[in-house]
């Protein structure tokens, strides 16, 4: 009998099954992808990392090196399991040619590598350790993925000619998130092209017991050895190599939530509707004494079919589209061990998404309960007093508003929880459609860029891993003092010192040099350094030293510790967010890097600016700062406002959508009254009037809800994503004209025209069919 | 005496092929000016449809309907509209009323369309009716609140407000009980005597024998009539007697 009933149902509703059907499916692969790609993600960077024996701790260093010292520390130290110190040649991109394409615009840093014998191996694409024999190269999987090279190509490297061998994963730095991509040549090969670079060191360990690392860590570093580079350890190898497509992950999560919201709330109103077309067959049923929990299985059946061939529509979907999306992983990764379970567990995760909407289901035909037998048989509809807010508002007190107008609002506050399910939609549709394009127009405005660290001057000169790193900044800012094109500079010396923590422990810290009075950047709390026994803090530096404004620090100057007061905290996305800026003179510690920071007199003259400085002082790198901002930031800036435009298109498509079915849904629910209206004289256009105001009434509040979450929740949620990149606080910057004018008009836009749509089927209803003598 | 409404050879047909069904198989008939008229016949004879034709609001497969010499046939649907809303009144067995709106409401509503600025005499044109048919303290009660019998009487105050040409009904007493009949009847009656013409349709010989003139269906047709002298208050049944007769004589 239930397979008849639902079949008579379903070819009755055909596009509200349909479209059901496809938000369930839209949800199940969703749902399923994003479990398949966490389960394959994770699998594959376990055996990558397995596979390559990924150092649990690694410090990089440029400079002097005492091996001897390093090795006697290693064996030691308890807790070492494997040691080694690898060699690394910073090539500059300019003399790297792969094929016919250069590096010299490329913004990684490029350096070459033997093979280790020992662990952190570099593997080819079938995650086999590479051997490699003279002449041949090896490169980085990311000029693969971006179509620099190709195997069997010609390399130039520094005139010394190679053939592109094949293509390398590299557990540590194969992200793009990862600034250095190592080439690999042989031994032989290596201690040729070794002085035409820059040599860096990676000091490497393997633990016994990984759980151990923090220890290690604070015991390295009060060892006082090698320490002038950043420490990377194995979970943040870990977390770099998750990290790009785990955002992707995350959005799909986010995307899915939103769409099963949306499928629940499709499944609710054709619920509410069917309950109220079937009220006095309920109400009969009750009245033979039908248990409510037989009728409830009734329509939980049909949903079961619909919400079981969405899920598994959704299911095989996903098998389409995950090679697609898995594409990358197995290039960066390669195949995970556990790629047949992650099916499994993506059955489970639909498994989930089904259950969770047969128990709201279940939830909403609790209103079985509510439904009077006698009255349902005598009216054959809920009856019930008219809501409050409806009571206000009286056609006989009214003289302002058009007749239509008002009962079409009227209607809106008398049936307050069928609408509610149109104004959730319209909320979620407002929130998707406003808060990608408020976070576009923040990054992508003038005052987000000071925000994030970088004061506003015009050019910009990287001195870095070279060697006379002082006299070389000297040589610069003999040229700049005379240069009359320069108004104003500012040389930033960055400098490894060394920090107490509260706990005692050392902890090494990148501490900025100069005055940095003469280009300010915004700070969240406090102000610049302007005494030499103040320090500011990025955030993430701030947070985890875990001293605020005002605050004291120990700092290691000169062998002796300088107790330094917190001026103030600032945002920072550069440098991996962690830095600090002082004023104090030191002549101690190495200079790591400079930045020399240079306003023109006159700005239009940036490029032939660059160029002059670019090629007298070829061993720094010159940067117009807004090339050096769209080339840092201009990716992911893109990457917003495309996502921006998808979400505004998504949310039309979910509004037009939901706003068509819910209009037809009410004309066919509103047969009667529309037949009432149209027997006492109200034509088609007065009706469709009372229509569109509804859905306007109802779109306003959604939108004024939208605006209001998009702001508060919204921008929470922004916000958070953005601290991932270290700024600390942040408020939209909003495009006031398309965020408040432009989507309102498009929703607007789409509502009335899906209203229009939705209700074309009223002019068919005829009078005589739905009033009975 | 002038017609205000002739239907000329009406068809109306429902089903497709093998299963067309005519409902109204080329029907003529006619209200006169301030008439007091009946429908009478079986069920499925065709009496609702003949007044859905004759009203406009259904659309007929053949023949004319012409109202105060405008044919409805041709008329736009939002003529038809026009007309509805400012020359006729309407009144059905279930009454046809919004459920969002109080009593009152309901009343003005098809009066507000094209007059919202004077809804001050509108609301005490509709107070009016409203004590005149005994329902004046009625007005802010939910359409939930009152009787079947009230509710019909607030619909004959809803079909008076505009000042129809005519006024049609659908078995208007069909849902209520003897008294509560008795009274709507009284009501139509005083309506017709103010120059309003009735059309009802009805299977009751009680309401029939109030009208002057009743026209009785077969399958589709008007097979008879019975005209009868002007409802005085007096002889009411004899007038039933004649009406039954008649009925029983053509075998309904």
């Amino acid at each position: 009998m239930y397979s008849r009933i639902i079949r008579n149902d379903i070819s009755k509703s055909k596009l509200i099954t349909l479209t059901t059907m496809i938000f369930v499916a839209a949800a199940a692969m969703l749902v399923s992808l994003a479990v398949i790609l966490v389960v394959n993600l994770s699998g594959a960077i376990d055996t990558l990392m397995k596979r390559a024996e990924t150092p649990h701790f690694m410090q990089m260093h440029s400079g002097e090196i005492n091996t001897d010292r390093l090795t006697a520390f290693a064996e030691q130290h308890g807790n070492v399991d494997e040691f080694q110190v690898l060699e690394f040649v910073n090539m500059d991109g300019a003399r790297i040619i792969l094929g016919d394409n250069s590096l010299t615009h490329n913004v990684q840093d490029n350096g070459f590598s033997m093979q280790s014998d020992k662990f952190d191996y570099l593997l080819d694409l079938d995650g086999n350790v590479i051997h490699v024999s003279d002449g041949e190269l090896y490169v980085p999987i990311h000029y693969m993925r971006d179509n620099t090279t190709k195997v069997g190509d010609k390399a130039r490297i520094s005139g010394k000619e190679f053939t592109v061998a094949g293509f390398l994963r590299d557990s540590q730095m194969n992200s793009t998130l990862s600034s250095s991509k190592r080439f690999l040549v042989s031994s032989h090969d290596y201690a040729v092209i070794q002085n035409l670079g820059t040599t860096e060191y990676l000091i490497e360990f393997r633990l016994k017991d990984l759980s151990a690392l923090g220890a290690f860590e604070t015991d390295y570093a009060s060892a006082g050895l090698e320490a002038n580079g950043p420490v990377i350890t194995y979970p943040l190898f870990k977390t770099i190599n998750a990290i790009s497509d785990g955002m992707m992950i995350g959005v799909i999560l986010l995307v899915s939530v939103l769409v099963v919201a949306i499928a629940l709330m499709c499944i609710r109103f054709t619920l509410l509707a069917k309950i109220e077309d079937d009220y006095r067959q309920i109400g009969v049923m009750k009245a033979m004494g039908m248990r409510i929990s037989d009728m409830k299985r009734m329509y939980l059946a049909k949903y079961a079919v619909i919400a079981a061939a969405g899920s598994i529509l959704g299911f095989a979907l996903s098998l389409v589209f995950k090679g697609m999306l898995l594409e990358n992983i197995r290039l960066y990764m390669g195949e995970s061990e556990h790629s047949s379970s992650a099916l499994l567990y993506g059955i489970i995760g639909i498994l989930l998404v089904f259950l969770a909407m047969m128990a709201y289901i279940n939830g909403v035909l609790r209103r079985f309960r509510k439904i009077s037998a006698a009255e349902a048989i005598r009216f054959g509809n809920s009856q019930g007093h008219t809501a409050a807010g409806a009571k206000h508002l009286r056609l006989s007190r009214n003289r302002l508003l058009n007749t239509n107008v008002v009962l079409g609002i009227q209607d809106v506050l008398a049936r307050k929880r069928l609408y509610a399910t149109m104004l959730t939609v319209l909320v979620i549709s407002a929130f998707i459609m406003i808060v990608p394009h408020n976070l576009y127009s923040t990054i992508s405005s003038k005052g987000f860029i000071q925000y994030m660290g970088i004061g506003n001057y015009d050019m910009r000169m990287d001195i870095q891993q070279t060697d006379n790193i002082s006299e070389k900044a000297a040589e610069v800012l003999k040229k700049m003092t005379s240069d009359s094109a320069i108004s104003q500079y500012a040389v930033l010396a960055t400098k490894s010192f060394k920090v107490k923590t509260l706990d005692g422990t050392e902890e090494n810290i990148k501490i900025e040099l100069g005055d940095h009075s003469i280009f300010p950047i915004a700070y969240s709390q406090g102000k610049a350094p302007a005494a030499e026994d103040e320090i500011a803090l990025s955030s993430l530096n701030a947070d985890e030293l875990g001293i605020g404004v005002g605050e004291t620090m120990t700092v290691v100057v000169e062998g002796k510790e300088e107790i330094l007061t917190v001026s103030g905290i600032y945002s920072d996305i550069t440098n991996g967010g962690k830095t600090a800026k002082a004023v104090f003179p030191d002549q101690s510690a190495d200079t790591m890097w400079y930045v020399i920071c240079a306003e023109l007199s006159d700005p239009s003259l940036i490029n032939s600016m660059v160029s002059e400085y670019a090629s007298k002082f070829n061993y720094a790198k010159v940067s117009d700062i807004d090339k050096y901002i769209a080339q840092t930031f201009g990716s992911t800036i893109r990457a917003v406002h495309k996502a921006s435009y998808a979400a505004i298109l998504v949310a039309i498509m979910i509004t037009v959508l939901v706003t068509l079915l819910f209009m037809k849904m009410l004309v066919a629910k509103d047969r009667y009254s529309i037949g009432v209206m149209k027997v006492l004289g109200f034509t088609s256009s007065d009706i469709r009037a009372q229509y569109v105001t509804r859905s306007v009434f109802v779109l306003i509040l959604g939108m004024v809800l939208g605006i209001l979450l998009a702001n508060t929740l919204g921008e929470m949620l922004a916000g958070v994503v953005i601290s991932m990149f270290g700024a600390s606080t942040f408020h939209f910057a909003v495009n006031p004209l398309s965020a408040y004018l432009l989507s309102p008009l498009m929703m607007i836009g789409s509502v009335l025209i899906a209203t229009i749509i939705g209700t074309s089927g009223m002019g068919h209803i005829k009078i005589s069919e739905n009033i009975k003598g | 005496m002038k017609k205000v409404m002739i239907g000329d050879h009406i068809v109306k047909s429902f089903g497709e092929g093998d299963e067309k069904h005519h409902v109204l198989d080329g029907v003529s008939a006619y209200i006169n000016e301030g008439e007091f008229v009946a429908v009478m016949g079986p069920s499925g004879s065709g009496k609702s449809t003949l007044l859905f034709a004759l009203s406009g609001t259904d659309v007929v497969d053949d023949g004319k309907v012409v109202f105060d010499g405008r044919d409805l046939t041709t008329a736009s649907e939002n003529e038809l509209a026009d007309i509805r809303r400012t020359q006729m009144g309407f009144v059905f067995q279930q009454p046809t009323m919004l459920n969002n709106l109080n009593i009152l409401d309901n009343i003005i509503l098809p009066s507000l369309r094209d007059n919202r600025k004077n809804v001050a005499n509108i609301t005490a044109k509709a107070r009016t009716l409203m004590k005149r048919v005994g329902i004046a303290e009625l007005e802010k009660r939910d359409i939930t609140q009152v009787s079947g019998g009230q509710l019909q009487r607030a619909g004959i105050c809803r079909a008076l407000m505009n000042n129809p040409r005519i006024i049609f009904g659908d078995e208007p007493t069909g849902a209520l009980n003897s008294t509560s009949a008795q009274e709507m009847m009284d009501l139509f009656s005083e309506i017709n005597a103010e120059g309003t013409a009735v059309m009802l349709v009805t299977h009751d010989a009680n309401v029939a024998a109030r009208t002057e003139r009743i026209m009785f269906m077969r399958d589709g047709s008007i097979v008879s009539e019975l005209q009868l002298p002007k409802y005085d208050g007096t002889d009411m049944e004899g007038r039933i007697e004649h009406v039954t007769v008649k009925m029983r004589e053509i075998g309904i």
